[in-house]
């Protein structure tokens, strides 16, 4: 029976710290293959995840959400309104974006996601979170001091601009629908999907202007 | 819990590494981690509550330095010995000793595929009336409390202002403890400068997800 008990669990801890192997491939190794053996663990369903994260899932979903709503407003009304709703309608909502809400940057806001008590992230949107997302840095200094983070990813903001920062504490997620660059009016969704990137759905990059990409 | 884990606002770390890693992998066990954390069998009351709390307890120097995918498994190992489906010896010894009945069944193939496609909801019926509305001013609870709870340390004792309310949704607080039960959710907004006493010229705002029980009116 599941104790539920913080102190039980804590002492647990203290033990596998103590007594199973330090690497982490090795200790990865010894409970697959008991996991296994009890039947506590399918072999097969672990390459089923790999593989839809590897192949089906990742921001290439999250970048065709964007530049759909870059070319029609009703779709990005519907997106700010009912983001779970609006991604389904391309079959991306499921793991983590039952209450999706998107966050739109303007000339006056630009929004950056974290997750400080955890890891949270809209995986069946933007797939697999960066390791910087999940790093201790990121998460103790995103609400603090976002200005500095943002800094280090090449943002730099102009004060009037206000920093939206959105701390994924509950089982609502988060995206950043990042602003349509300018010069750009003749491309269609395809192209301009290829302007999107993982970071600008998080917050950490805002000019998606192609010249800049090219600099 | 008054853990390591509760980073937001935390002073001395230094600058974001890794930024131009675009490698959701980096390693062999790391993707098989991923994949046994996602579709092990599950106990009685389990719940991403009470994942988030057995990750919260892994000893504080751990949780700060070990792999993120080494906490996951070591996690799932800690679930599993405290519900009796494994057992310490036997993961030393590489040998099972006994035959496990977990509440939960591992995870098919077919079920992860599922799992993955269904946008699953927390939102939950609740007979209470939502004590505040959008505008509405609060103020975050000084003290927190032992065990699993999603209200961060830097916003307590500060006031914020109701900026949504999203309905009933489970309580990290209760669901911890195998209680499934709802109480109101809303996001709250808080100004930089009264988070932070280095943000006093600051326009910046953060916008926090946090349950009814966690603030009072201002």
């Amino acid at each position: 029976m599941t104790s539920f008990d913080s102190r039980k669990l804590s002492q647990i801890h203290q033990e596998l710290r103590a007594q199973l192997p330090s690497e982490p491939a090795l200790r990865t190794k010894a409970l697959e293959s008991l996991l296994t053996e009890k039947k506590l663990l399918d072999a097969e369903a672990i390459d089923a995840w790999i593989e839809l994260y590897r192949d089906e899932i990742g921001p290439k979903r999250g970048v065709k959400v964007v530049a759909r709503a870059w070319t029609d407003p009703a779709y990005k009304e519907r997106l700010l309104t009912d983001a779970t709703a609006a991604i389904d309608e391309f079959g991306f909502a499921g793991h983590a974006t039952g209450h999706l809400q998107a966050v739109e940057n303007t000339t006056a806001v630009h929004n950056l996601v974290v997750c400080t008590l955890c890891s949270c992230y809209p995986f069946s949107l933007l797939g697999m979170s960066p390791t910087w997302y999940k790093s201790n840095e990121y998460r103790a200094r995103a609400v603090r001091d976002p200005r500095g983070v943002l800094a280090e990813f090449g943002v730099a903001l102009d004060d009037a601009i206000e920093v939206r920062v959105w701390d994924s504490t509950s089982e609502r997620r988060y995206l950043v629908v990042p602003q349509r660059p300018e010069g750009v009016d003749d491309w269609d969704e395809g192209a301009l999907a290829r302007l999107v990137t993982r970071n600008a759905m998080i917050g950490t990059e805002r000019d998606l202007s192609p010249h800049r990409r090219r600099a | 819990m008054d853990g390591v884990h509760d980073l937001g606002g935390r002073e001395g770390f230094g600058p974001v590494r890794d930024k131009d890693d675009d490698q959701p992998f980096h390693s062999e066990w790391e993707t098989c981690a991923f994949g046994m954390t996602q579709s092990s069998a599950g106990g009685e009351g389990w719940s991403i509550d009470w994942f988030r709390h057995c990750r919260e307890l892994i000893p504080p120097v751990d949780y700060l330095t070990r792999p993120y995918f080494d906490q996951w498994i070591t996690t799932v190992a800690a679930q599993m010995i405290d519900a009796g489906y494994l057992t310490l010896d036997e993961i030393k010894a590489g040998v099972s000793t006994f035959t496990a009945q977990p509440a939960y069944p591992p995870k098919t193939t077919e079920a992860s595929r599922a799992f993955v496609k269904n946008p699953k909801s927390y939102a939950i019926q609740s007979d209470v009336s939502p004590r505040y509305a959008a505008g509405d001013a609060v103020r975050c609870r000084l003290s927190g409390h032992p065990g699993h709870t999603r209200m961060p340390g830097y916003v307590r004792g500060h006031l914020g202002v109701v900026h949504a309310h999203h309905g009933a949704h489970i309580m990290p607080d209760a669901s911890v403890r195998g209680e499934k039960r709802g109480e109101h959710l809303y996001t709250l907004r808080f100004s930089a400068s009264e988070l932070w006493p280095e943000a006093k010229a600051s326009r910046d705002r953060v916008f926090v997800d946090l349950w009814e029980s966690y603030f009072d009116p201002a």
